[in-house]
């Protein structure tokens, strides 16, 4: 029974803090929006839509004549129920709009995040086990290359010289390239600790034993090296996710690809706040769930984390 | 399965810097020089249109070209120099005092406001630097100003953690002890005999984030959310190029190559200071 307890309460302080996490985004993203000279009604106002007395009656419909904390709740309560309100720009329903565009924000998370986790572990596993110069240098390069060069820089050249030079992809449309390049961006972000992680685990004894029974290096470097890798590549998934967001946002505008982070600049620039914090509330909320879901996962395989 | 052999300790220790870091270090000062001489530099003002020649390729009059404005390209990069050094500079420094700032407070009122400034530290965390960047550009609205708020805030936290774990580590080591023991008060303490030593530290965090702030920022200004449309920088200057970019690609890639050149000078002189200066990692960078 204590047993039992010991093992859960670091799951359920997990989930709290998830909660916790969240909630906290909730309120950022609501104190943030208030600081904003000026609400829906008065952008409706500008565009000379409304008359002051509509104005007040509007302000009154929509309860921003309330206190502040009071709005906070009835705005977290709605949000609870999936409605996110109206877009001011195009009166529709900012829920419908994050629906058409989530599809291909996910589908490009995806492919950019296992391409990430493929390309660092590739090379963190064979630089290790083959001990080669040139890999092990590929793993400074690659870790140089995600601190140095801003990945709209790199799309901009990669544009270029696929797009126009040498016309192998269409300019606008295609994910390879804004996938390879957020890949390469993030694998680069991952690979160095990986390395280590991996080097250290090699010199370990039961890496050993495996090398002194005579087994391919092969084999080893698969049933070996590899299963060790798997909590440390999990804890660091989230800093690939975090890094995801940027590259997102600045791939979708660079290569006119239809996602959230398209649907949010446009919102950004057109004051179509609803939008605005309903695609930032979005973003936040499902990295602070898929952050917390990995931490469990880890928790579950690594029985070191729960000591 | 052959595994590197670790360098002698110390062999790396007593090198001067190397060639990489001495081609950095000069590329920056180029960088800062042009930036700090712009209105000298410049041969033409940076908004001037000639609308009789847009898009031009590089030549004797415009040196790298006139963009689908007709504004002088090599005039725009020197400008624009100033304001993507200055914001992004301007972000690390607000950064560096409001972290640090706040982490020392926390630190210096004990264990219960320790724990709770963090937390609301950890909080903050949770969102992704780049979306509170926008949130707050978002509320803020855009300008120079706002952006480097942004940064600042949005970077603060990892100076308040470097200042919490070097003051973890040095407060259990004998000279703070001793200085305890001859009835030195916990701020006095903290000032004359712990601050000297959480210097090195957020030096090097400093130096490890700036080129990430100047990244964030040219991310934030190619976005269109950096400084005002009247004030060229390389963000926004990749941004306006980027729909001439088939027939006119020297106007995309003069920002772009300085962006690279910048940050990556950036980064590789960060990690001279990191490998020279950081104490928490001195210990372990000496095994290598």
């Amino acid at each position: 029974m204590t047993n039992l307890l010991h093992r859960l309460a670091p799951l359920a302080f997990t989930l709290a803090r998830m909660l916790v996490q969240a909630a906290g985004i909730v309120v950022i993203v609501f104190l943030l929006a208030r600081l904003v000279p000026g609400d829906a009604v008065d952008v409706k106002g500008l565009e000379g839509d409304l008359t002051a007395a509509q104005q007040v009656e509007l302000r009154h419909q929509l309860g921003l004549d309330r206190p502040v904390v009071e709005q906070l709740a009835g705005w977290s309560w709605r949000l609870l129920n999936g409605d996110f309100g109206a877009s001011i720009r195009f009166g529709r329903p900012v829920s419908a709009m994050l629906a058409t565009a989530l599809p291909t924000t996910l589908l490009f998370t995806a492919l950019s995040f296992t391409f990430a986790l493929l390309l660092a572990l590739g090379v963190a596993v064979s630089a290790v086990t083959t001990g080669h110069r040139g890999l092990r240098g590929l793993v400074d390069v690659l870790n140089v290359w995600s601190i140095a060069l801003p990945t709209f820089c790199v799309g901009v050249v990669g544009i270029l010289v696929f797009s126009i030079w040498l016309g192998w992809l269409p300019v606008l449309g295609s994910m390879v390239l804004p996938v390879i390049i957020i890949g390469i961006d993030s694998a680069g972000l991952i690979v160095k600790p990986l390395h280590e992680e991996l080097r250290e685990a090699a010199t370990s004894a039961h890496v050993r034993t495996a090398r002194a029974k005579g087994l391919a290096p092969s084999r080893i470097a698969l049933r070996h090296l590899l299963p060790t890798a798997v909590p440390v590549m999990l804890a660091l998934s989230g800093l690939v996710l975090t890094s995801l967001v940027a590259g997102t946002l600045t791939m979708e505008v660079l290569f006119g690809l239809p996602g959230v982070g398209s649907l949010l600049l446009n919102a950004i620039h057109g004051r179509d706040y609803p939008v605005i914090q309903a695609a930032i509330l979005v973003i936040a909320i499902a990295l602070v769930i898929i952050n917390a879901a990995t931490d469990l996962l880890h928790r579950l395989i690594d029985p070191r984390m729960t000591s | 399965m052959s595994l590197a052999l670790p360098a002698k300790a110390g062999e790396a220790v007593r090198r001067g810097p190397s060639p990489r870091t001495m081609i950095a270090a000069l590329v920056l000062a180029l960088i800062v020089a042009l930036a700090l001489a712009a209105p000298l530099v410049a041969p033409f003002d940076p908004l001037d249109q000639d609308l009789r020649a847009l898009n031009q390729p590089p030549g004797p009059e415009h040196w790298l070209g006139t963009d689908h404005m007709g504004r002088d390209v090599f005039s725009r990069l020197v400008m624009g120099a100033r304001t993507t050094l200055m914001v992004g500079f301007g972000g690390a420094l607000v950064a560096f005092i409001l972290g640090a700032g706040f982490g020392l407070v926390a630190l210096s009122l004990g264990r219960v406001a320790e724990t709770v400034m963090f937390a609301l530290i950890d909080l903050v965390r949770a969102m992704p630097d780049v979306l509170l960047a926008l949130l707050l550009i978002v509320a803020l609205g855009a300008g120079a100003q706002p952006v480097v708020i942004a940064l600042g805030v949005a970077f603060a936290p990892f100076f308040a953690y470097v200042a919490r774990a070097t003051f973890h580590r040095e407060a259990v080591k004998d000279y703070v002890t001793a200085a305890r023991l001859f009835g030195g008060g916990k701020l006095h303490v903290l000032r004359l005999h712990l601050a000297p030593n959480l210097v090195g530290g957020l030096v090097t965090q400093a130096a490890i984030l700036l080129p990430r702030c100047v990244v964030t920022e040219s991310v934030l200004s190619f976005l269109g959310l950096g400084s005002s449309p009247d004030e060229p920088t390389w963000g926004r200057m990749v941004a306006d190029a980027s729909r001439y970019i088939e027939t006119s690609p020297h106007v995309i890639l003069a920002p772009v190559i300085a962006i690279i050149l910048l940050t990556l000078s950036l980064s590789i002189l960060g990690e001279a200071v990191r490998r020279n200066l950081d104490p928490l990692r001195a210990a372990g960078e000496a095994k290598l």
